[in-house]
């Protein structure tokens, strides 16, 4: 009795310390706001993320030098800039920054750290090649840095988008994508697993969940319950419009601009053939396609730009739907009912892309083309792609701000040479030659004027239309369901997540 | 008896969907945006799918990828299976040996990845899953047929056939086969319906049919994605499906009955 006795105190008195600490952390820490995503995060280290859902992640935990207004213009971020001369840019910290979320100062030499980091060919960063343009990064004093060019780019500015990372965690080869540190508005706060994040909001040590959901229906039926609060995007249209009739749950729509194209490989001698590339475009209906397809802010696309980028076209216009037209000009081509044109059409295995592929196989056989449709799992299908093994095939650019894509999908020089080691130094995958586009694409590297520019870009856009080297089909449009008891999330023209830093709860 | 009427009716059907479906006037590939997940009309009894193809008419021109894949798989995996199993138990020695390991070999990976990786290999089509799935499938069955010789091999009319000289192959065929048949019939009716389902498997990956081709277990795969939408469009393949897998599986058991002596001796 008198061993039993101290024991069973034990045991009260953890019992009661459990019941304190229990209650006291659900005092202090208020419930999580969900979002969420359809896929997961592959990478919290902005030296080697690469997919899109990692990179606005990225955008909530660093800050980056630069960043771009609604036209796509790059504006000052955590600096603003000089351009002393065409290979030399000063920039500013901003002096109201953030700390680093470990409570040390942001100063010139992270930044010089970061970008050095990315620049390390030993590093096999795959954003070195977009800033590969740099000679050196300077530290000038604590506020301020210098980055000295190899050769001019006027668009160079633009480039400066990765998350600056603390020198002091660099140089021990802290594991960042484990344990990311940086300046942004929200801190690093768990990943117990792949498909569950957890951030702090710093303002107001508001906890953000980001939990991944593969399927739609899921996603959609765990909003409808409560068990996340956002979702965006990656939904079928038919699952979006379900939402709107729902009243716990307000649906928003937003102009996109990620360019969904339908790509020739002019390496195949029927494709080579202008009339029959023109004949395909007309015979492609792709305003009842949207109609039917997309959420309502989804438009027609003419060009890689939107007609709202500073490098866009309001005034151009795609091919209109006129199957009449393509049946004659696939006739001039000299096909037609003995010779029908026959085509391979790779797409992925998505069921929304394999829908609409169908359809577009549907509109290509009304017209006499014969189109048999392949459809594989993603590394499958993009390995085709790069090696040039397709006829047709669809896909989109997704977040394509700068004009120095221009260079990497259609300048001659950028057809991958298949067989050799730098076989990814260019993504003119369809190889497509045209000494026009070619010099417009030069011509507007070297300028520095903003106007002349435009004017390049603008013929640039035109003789891509007139010379049809892919089919424009479409920007989709940016959607998102929210729960009414959440407030203030807006949809961004790229689809980042950076209004949660604003987002608050109804309790 | 009036399940079994049910029974081979479904069967039939499904049988003559597969034989007489491309010699009627049906239009499975036809694409109407107006109609996406629309119900039924006078033109679809069944309603439209998700890019406003007709689903009674993909339901019967899916209905002859279905009935070829799986009847050609199981005739062929049961075939070749039971032979292989049969005669490896009945010789026994290094022959049982040989073909128990491989049999281990197979059966140590999961099924479809082995059907993947070979159907990968011979490439996307309808034929190269047919030759896929049945150089997986005889597993089950040569497994099953051997662990039955075993016990029947000591049997005295086996015992015998073989003292009056007959060759083990004929002993296998003629003495132990027909005693061992019921097991592998039950067996061959289970296969039925995981070929339809590892065929919608295969074609998800791109490898079996391509689209636009209507297969029922491709249409069950992209009826998923709008169950909450639009169900009829999975309910249409799926409830064929079932009625399919039910009416084999109770056929089956009939036939399992009827090729049993024993109950057919105290039924009559």
């Amino acid at each position: 009795m008198s061993n039993r006795r101290p024991v069973g105190r034990g045991v009260l008195s953890l019992l009661c310390l459990a019941a304190v600490l229990f209650t006291g952390c659900t005092r202090t820490q208020p419930a999580a706001i969900r979002f969420g995503l359809a896929y997961v995060p592959q990478k919290l280290d902005p030296r080697f993320s690469t997919d899109a859902t990692s990179s606005r992640l990225i955008r909530l935990l660093y800050r980056q030098l630069v960043d771009f207004d609604r036209r796509q213009r790059p504006v000052a971020a955590l600096a603003s800039w000089a351009r002393l001369s065409p290979l030399h840019y000063r920039f500013r910290l901003d002096p109201s920054r953030a700390r680093f979320h470990d409570g040390r100062p942001l100063t010139a030499e992270d930044v010089k750290a970061t970008y050095d980091s990315v620049l390390d060919p030993k590093l096999a960063s795959p954003h070195r090649s977009s800033v590969a343009l740099i000679r050196e990064v300077r530290v000038i004093d604590q506020d301020t840095v210098d980055f000295m060019l190899s050769k001019p780019d006027p668009a160079f500015p633009g480039y400066l988008v990765i998350g600056i990372m603390p020198k002091h965690l660099l140089e021990r080869g802290h594991d960042f994508s484990a344990a990311p540190v940086g300046s942004g508005p929200f801190r690093f706060h768990s990943w117990p697993q792949q498909g569950l994040l957890r951030l702090t909001r710093i303002k107001d040590r508001q906890l953000f969940e980001f939990v991944h959901i593969t399927n739609a229906n899921t996603r959609v039926l765990k909003l409808l319950r409560g068990e996340v609060d956002i979702i965006q995007n990656n939904l079928p249209y038919e699952l979006t419009r379900y939402l709107e009739s729902k009243k716990h749950v307000k649906v928003m729509h937003r102009n996109g601009s990620n360019f969904t194209y339908l790509s020739f490989n002019l390496r195949y001698e029927p494709l080579q053939d202008r009339r029959v590339r023109l004949a395909i475009a007309h015979a492609i209906d792709r305003a009842q396609i949207v109609r039917h397809m997309f959420g309502r802010k989804t438009r027609l696309a003419a060009a890689i730009f939107t007609p709202d980028h500073w490098a866009g076209d309001p005034q151009l216009r795609s091919y209109a739907y006129d199957p009449v037209k393509a049946r004659a000009l696939l006739r001039q081509a000299g096909y037609g009912p003995q010779r029908p044109l026959r085509l391979v059409y790779k797409t992925t295995n998505v069921p929304f892309r394999v829908r609409i592929a169908t359809i577009i196989q549907y509109q290509l056989k009304q017209v006499g083309i014969q189109v048999s449709l392949r459809t594989y799992e993603w590394t499958t299908f993009y390995s085709d792609i790069k090696k040039g093994n397709f006829h047709l095939y669809s896909l989109s650019w997704v977040a394509v701000k700068s004009p120095d894509i221009f260079r990497y999908v259609y300048h001659s020089a950028s057809i991958p040479q298949t067989g050799r080691q730098h076989a990814s130094v260019g993504a003119n995958r369809n190889a497509y030659r045209d000494t026009l586009v070619d010099r417009y694409i030069e011509q507007a590297e070297q300028t520095y004027d903003p106007a002349q520019r435009v004017r390049y870009y603008r013929l640039l856009h035109k003789r891509l239309l007139e010379t049809l080297p892919v089919v424009p089909l479409w920007y989709e449009e940016h959607m998102a369901a929210v729960r009414r008891r959440v407030r203030g999330y807006r949809i961004a023209y790229d689809g980042n997540y950076d209004s949660l830093a604003a987002v608050t709860v109804r309790r | 008896m009036f399940k079994s009427w049910f029974a081979l009716a479904i069967l039939t059907s499904w049988a003559a969907m597969a034989l007489i479906g491309p010699l009627l006037p049906l239009h499975p590939d036809s694409v109407d945006l107006q109609k996406i997940m629309a119900g039924p009309d006078a033109q679809a009894w069944l309603g439209y799918d998700d890019v406003g193809r007709p689903l009674l008419d993909r339901l019967i021109s899916g209905a002859r990828i279905s009935f070829f894949v799986s009847i050609l798989v199981v005739a062929i995996s049961t075939v070749l299976g039971s032979l292989i199993g049969a005669l490896a138990g009945y010789v026994g020695g290094a022959v049982d040996f040989v073909v128990s390991r491989v049999i281990d070999i197979f059966l140590a990976f999961p099924g479809i990845l082995l059907v993947i990786a070979l159907a990968g290999i011979l490439g996307p089509g309808i034929d190269n899953v047919i030759i896929a799935m049945s150089s997986v499938g005889w597993v089950g069955f040569a497994r099953l047929a051997r662990a039955q010789t075993l016990s029947l091999k000591t049997r005295d009319h086996v015992q015998a056939a073989r003292v009056l000289g007959t060759k083990p192959l004929t002993i296998v065929l003629r003495h132990i086969l027909p005693l061992i048949s019921a097991p592998l019939i039950v067996e061959a009716t289970f296969g039925i319906a995981s070929v339809v389902i590892a065929e919608a498997g295969l074609s998800f990956l791109g490898l079996g049919v391509q689209p636009p081709t209507a297969s029922w277990g491709s249409m069950i795969r992209d009826g998923t994605a709008y169950m909450l939408v639009a169900s009829h469009i999975v309910i249409v393949p799926g409830v064929a499906l079932l009625l399919i897998v039910l009416s084999v599986n109770l056929l089956g058991d009939r036939l399992r009955d009827w090729l049993d002596v024993r109950t057919r001796l105290s039924a009559g």
